[in-house]
């Protein structure tokens, strides 16, 4: 019983660290601030998310495994707020899009 | 008075999340420390619209059938976006569409720009003056009308059935 | 085995940490560095749950609720003040 949690938890553990490195990687390759902001926000938050359930799978309800529970859904709700205030502060502040960018239709609602 | 309950018993229940031990003597010092949180920052809750115990007690089985079709959505949006990643050449189309929504009230807003920015390869940047456009950023935008259409016809029906 | 695990997932995060501060260091904008140390502080979160697991210590979940709340807090602020250059 105990170690089929601690396999699952070591399997979402490893799932959630494999998700944070690849949105960091992802955060160095992707060419301009709205693409990263897709690796970040979407990538880093089910990861640091995974892990918070790996441990909470592994010590069960003590306060722990309550404390990290609020820790994933307190990401989970805040990651995307913060990530939709820093892309209308960038463009607004004058960060263009990358020059693959095929359409921009906010450009010329606020000008 | 009706809201004061309800925002109450939702900080009683964080109250016990961040403290760590759930039980009924935690539970109703965060209902009770409540309504002095509340109190300074009456100007963000919305205290016009009267509130009936039954609509919100209705919608909760609504509100959970939402939650779990979005957690499949991000799933499925960050091996999405993990793959575009992992790709050696980065061949990316991104761009930012307009996109009309049909929600009315600011809860319904706010769920359906988060939703989009938790969904695969969307990202929503701005609401127009007139609260009926979100503007969102696409990482693959080869085809716009399509992106459009998911996010209209699979997003926001579950969010018009549980926020509206 | 299983504080093997935690111990390399420990370096592992380590390693993320590197391309934020690389962005940090050398992103065009200011828009850029404000998500690098935003993307930062989600890594040391990581970082606490799991050394709060090696070191079965409740304390280090507790640094990690409040490192949440200051990060997200602090990316707000920031988008507010270039946004509006002003933060009230």
């Amino acid at each position: 019983m105990g170690s089929i949690l601690d396999i699952l938890s070591n399997i979402f553990l490893m799932i959630g660290i494999f998700f944070v490195f690849l949105g960091m990687l992802g955060l160095l390759r992707l060419p301009d601030i709205f693409n990263r902001l897709h690796a970040t926000t979407k990538i880093g938050t089910i990861g640091a998310f995974g892990v918070m359930i790996a441990i909470v799978l592994k010590v069960g309800f003590t306060p722990m495994g309550i404390k990290a529970i609020t820790v994933g859904l307190f990401l989970l709700l805040t990651a995307p707020v913060a990530a939709h205030m820093i892309a209308r502060a960038a463009h607004r502040h004058g960060v263009g899009l990358c020059k693959e960018s095929i359409i921009d239709e906010y450009g010329k609602t606020y000008k | 008075m009706k809201r004061y309950f309800f925002y109450s018993i939702t900080l009683g229940f964080a109250w016990c999340f961040v403290h760590g031990v759930i039980n009924l003597n935690n539970f109703l010092i965060g209902m009770l420390l409540g309504p002095i949180i509340i109190r300074p920052f009456k100007t963000f809750y919305n205290f016009d619209e009267q509130l009936s115990y039954t609509n919100t007690i209705r919608r909760i089985p609504k509100q959970i059938k939402f939650l779990s079709i979005l957690l499949i959505e991000i799933i499925k949006a960050s091996v999405f976006v993990a793959k575009i990643i992992l790709r050696p050449n980065l061949d990316l189309k991104p761009g930012i569409i307009a996109v009309p929504i049909r929600a009315k009230t600011d809860a319904g807003i706010t769920a359906i720009a988060n939703t989009i920015t938790l969904t695969p390869g969307t990202l929503t940047i701005d609401v127009s003056d007139d609260k009926s456009t979100l503007y969102v950023h696409a990482i693959d935008l080869s085809d716009p009308k399509a992106v459009s259409e998911s996010i209209r016809d699979d997003l926001e029906e579950y969010v018009l059935e549980a926020f509206e | 085995m299983n504080s093997l695990l935690l111990n390399i997932s420990l370096v592992f995060m380590v390693l993320s940490l590197i391309p934020c501060l690389y962005r940090i260091i050398k992103g065009p904008t200011i828009p850029d560095r404000v998500v690098a140390i935003d993307a930062m502080t989600t890594v040391i979160i990581v970082m606490l749950g799991v050394y709060s697991l090696l070191q079965n210590s409740v304390f280090f979940m507790d640094v990690a609720l409040v490192l949440a709340i200051i990060s997200f807090v602090g990316t707000v602020t920031i988008s507010k003040y270039l946004d509006e250059g002003a933060v009230f």
